[in-house]
């Protein structure tokens, strides 16, 4: 890709004028023709019957269409209209898991609004269609959905591990560009699809290294550990990860698991006490956690570490416990909210969009939701509005530290970088306490 | 080992407390009406949500929620009955038993829609030193927790077994028209049901949002372990009801510690099953007896 190609600030804007594409040269109007002869052949095309023309009938028609297509007519693209285009989102809004779908879908739709108040990209206005979906059943039934029926741009899987491994095959098939934002679960990333794209939420290689290296700040080493794991998909990705690196550090370690929405955790704690663990990972969601936490304090497990999953950092978990101070996990951001003045600003903005901020958000779902947001309209701007799913992919695959800031949006995640080989737009963590009741980000942690 | 056991033990009786006065508002209503009311685990949420309410976002002191929540839930539920269900009563009871279904799920979507979060957390009433007993810590909460579900248990009974109003509510269970001819008023008799089955739930709801946090799910989680205590005890015994929450707490505690974590779930249903198949009347009826 030389210079000219390689997306740029520069290349789009939020006022509504698209540059490249006017200028789009005539190799690429000739070249159409073979790509039109494979789209029909493929059955994307029924009724267009070319391929037996000679080849610079093709060409021209091709031409034209190209031509027709940069002085105006509407996009035939699927999800794109002259006005709007149309980003598709499953996630859990009721249940168990809604911790991680609500903030996804109202911090998204806050980053939406933001851009579309500053004109949208490409001229058009972002619009969110967001579908419910909580089971694996839910989730296959959603994204086809979006896809088939909806004929979505894009397509945004905001329902973590579970909704993600689910869709995975699907999303690989039908090859609509998928923004997976908190899916950890290997099933959505391996084997490598060019059309999937992973953001803020790392794999849960790099989590659990992560998580398992807090356990040694503060110059503490612990002796035994325990793992209470929740039985569904995230927390189960995650354990495995950790097992491993534990088996390899040679530490001695005995696991425990617990049913999602669990709010008994005696037996598991018993066992736990029972085997003498001085330092305890919890894999699961925060009221899970710390119920867990709280139950073992009342067991009179003193004196042990605890390091919760990402998905447990919240200051929701404060009031169940009371005191928390002294409990350390994982942070899919730089900064926590309230921590710096961006994350201030952003809960100011939130807040303003719900009318009330429910308890424990902004969490890092919102904080997740928002910057992606952002990733997208910039990723979407990079294909220099010529927009099909072809060079949406494309461009994506070449963005460097998208993000918020770019396009004047808060500077309150990680930059996403993409390459062709590697989807993966995020290796940092950020390892965070609670201090005076407050969770705060201590360190971030490159690449473990 | 011995103290091991006593945690878990210890465990069973607090959460079989709970389903105990779960089941206790279930087999009233049911026993002076002839109806289940699947509404019942989302009244106990509705009184869980109070006690939220005035606990962290008044800052009242708990006693109040106390004082206040049963009373108000018994009577949002005696309302319920004579607007939405009394003119269902001509209807066959299947009619009026998939109402209390949808008066469920109503409330739930209602307060789900009001307090869109995954859950509220309400601090513990006491925040005193444990008790230590045979090497077993037993905090303040569950002792309260408790004592407070066995005592307005047994209360209930006496008042079902001794009062007036208890003997009314027997009596419209055992021969509708009879208790007419002798005074008792259907719809009075159906609406103190009703207000005494929601009493019981609104205080479920108090004491178990300390132990569980107030969520949606709640309103599912009493109902099923209610449901199925008042099935084990005899869903015309209240005395049955208690202990068939008890023994549905501790069967699920061992289990969970000495057989498999997934069995916790598990062991409510098969115990349901095995009751059904062996003695679908509960483990301890009502004697019924008729001089002549």
């Amino acid at each position: 890709m030389d210079g000219r190609d390689k997306p740029g600030q520069d290349d789009f804007n939020l006022t509504g004028k698209c540059f490249n594409h006017r200028n789009a040269p005539a190799e690429t109007a000739l070249a159409a023709g073979p790509a039109l002869c494979n789209q029909a052949e493929n059955g994307f095309m029924p009724s267009l019957d070319i391929c037996s023309a000679t080849r610079p009938a093709v060409a021209l028609a091709a031409g034209i269409g190209l031509l027709t297509l940069a002085f105006g007519a509407p996009a035939q693209e699927n999800g794109i209209t002259p006005s709007e285009i149309s980003i598709g989102a499953i996630g859990a809004l009721t249940g168990p898991l809604a911790f991680i779908g609500t903030p996804g879908r109202d911090s998204m739709m806050l980053a939406f609004d933001e851009i579309n108040a500053k004109g949208g990209v490409c001229g058009r206005k972002l619009r969110l269609d967001f579908e419910h979906a909580s089971s694996p059943a839910e989730s296959v039934a959603a994204v086809k959905k979006l896809v088939e029926q909806d004929k979505v741009f894009i397509l945004v899987l905001a329902s973590g591990s579970t909704g993600a491994a689910a869709a995975a095959d699907y999303v690989r098939q039908v090859g609509v560009p998928t923004y997976n934002l908190y899916g950890s679960t290997p099933i959505i990333r391996e084997p490598f699809a060019k059309n999937v794209f992973h953001g803020a939420v790392v794999p849960v290689q790099v989590s659990a290294a992560a998580l398992i290296s807090m356990f040694y700040d503060g110059e503490y080493t612990p002796k035994k550990f325990g793992i209470l794991a929740g039985t569904y998909a995230f927390p189960q990705a995650t354990l495995k990860a950790a097992q491993d690196i534990l088996g390899q550090k040679g530490a001695t370690f005995t696991v425990e698991q617990f049913d999602i929405g669990a709010r008994d955790f005696t037996s598991q704690l018993v066992s736990l006490q029972r085997q003498s663990v001085d330092s305890v990972l919890v894999l699961g969601s925060f009221s899970e956690a710390g119920f867990a936490i709280k139950q073992a304090r009342e067991m009179g497990m003193a004196n042990v570490r605890w390091v919760v999953d990402g998905s447990a950092v919240s200051t929701a978990i404060i009031p169940i416990l009371g005191n928390a101070d002294g409990i350390r996990g994982y942070y899919n951001a730089p900064a926590f909210p309230g921590q710096t003045p961006a994350t201030r600003e952003f809960e100011a903005r939130l807040k303003k969009q719900l009318g009330s901020m429910p308890q424990g958000r902004p969490s890092v779902y919102d904080l997740i939701g928002y910057g992606s947001g952002y990733v997208v309209a910039e990723a979407i701007g990079a294909t220099n509005c010529q927009l099909t799913r072809d060079n949406l992919i494309n461009a994506w695959s070449n963005l460097k530290d998208a993000g918020p800031t770019r396009l004047d949006g808060l500077d309150i995640t990680f930059p996403e970088s993409y390459s062709p080989t590697d989807h993966q737009g995020v290796y940092r963590i950020g390892a965070a306490i609670v201090k005076d009741g407050q969770w705060q980000v201590y360190r971030v942690i490159d690449k473990p | 080992m011995l103290t091991e056991l006593g945690f878990v033990v210890l465990a069973g009786i607090k959460f079989g407390a709970l389903y105990a006065l779960a089941a206790l508002g279930l087999v009233v209503v049911h026993k002076a009406t002839k109806t289940v009311n699947f509404a019942h685990g989302a009244f106990a949420m509705l009184g869980a949500f109070a006690s939220f309410l005035i606990v962290v976002n008044w800052h009242w002191p708990y006693w109040a929620a106390y004082l206040l929540i049963p009373w108000a839930i018994g009577l949002i539920a005696a309302a319920m009955e004579s607007v939405i269900l009394r003119p269902l009563r001509q209807a066959d009871m299947f009619t009026v038993v998939i109402a209390t279904v949808f008066l469920g799920i109503a409330i739930s979507e209602g307060f789900r829609l009001t307090y869109n979060t995954e859950l509220l957390a309400v601090p513990s009433l006491f925040a005193g030193p444990p008790f230590i007993v045979a090497g077993v810590l037993i905090t303040r909460d569950t002792l309260w927790v408790i004592a407070g579900a066995l005592a307005a248990a047994l209360a209930c009974i006496a008042l079902f077994s001794y009062g007036r109003f208890g003997r009314g509510m027997r009596a419209m269970a055992a021969n509708i028209r009879g208790a007419q001819l002798c005074g008792y008023s259907i719809d009075r008799v159906y609406m103190l049901a009703w207000f005494l089955g929601g009493g019981l739930a609104g205080l479920t709801g108090v004491l178990i949002a300390p132990v569980t946090g107030v969520s949606i799910d709640l309103s599912i989680a009493i109902i099923t372990a209610g449901f199925v205590a008042g099935v084990i005890g005899g869903f015309d015994s209240p005395k049955g009801a208690i202990v068939g929450g008890l023994l549905l707490g501790i069967a699920e505690s061992v289990s969970a510690a000495y057989v498999s974590s997934a069995m916790k779930n598990c062991v409510s249903f098969l115990l349901l099953f095995l009751v059904l198949m062996w003695r679908p009347q509960g483990m301890f009826p009502e004697r019924s007896g008729r001089s002549v």
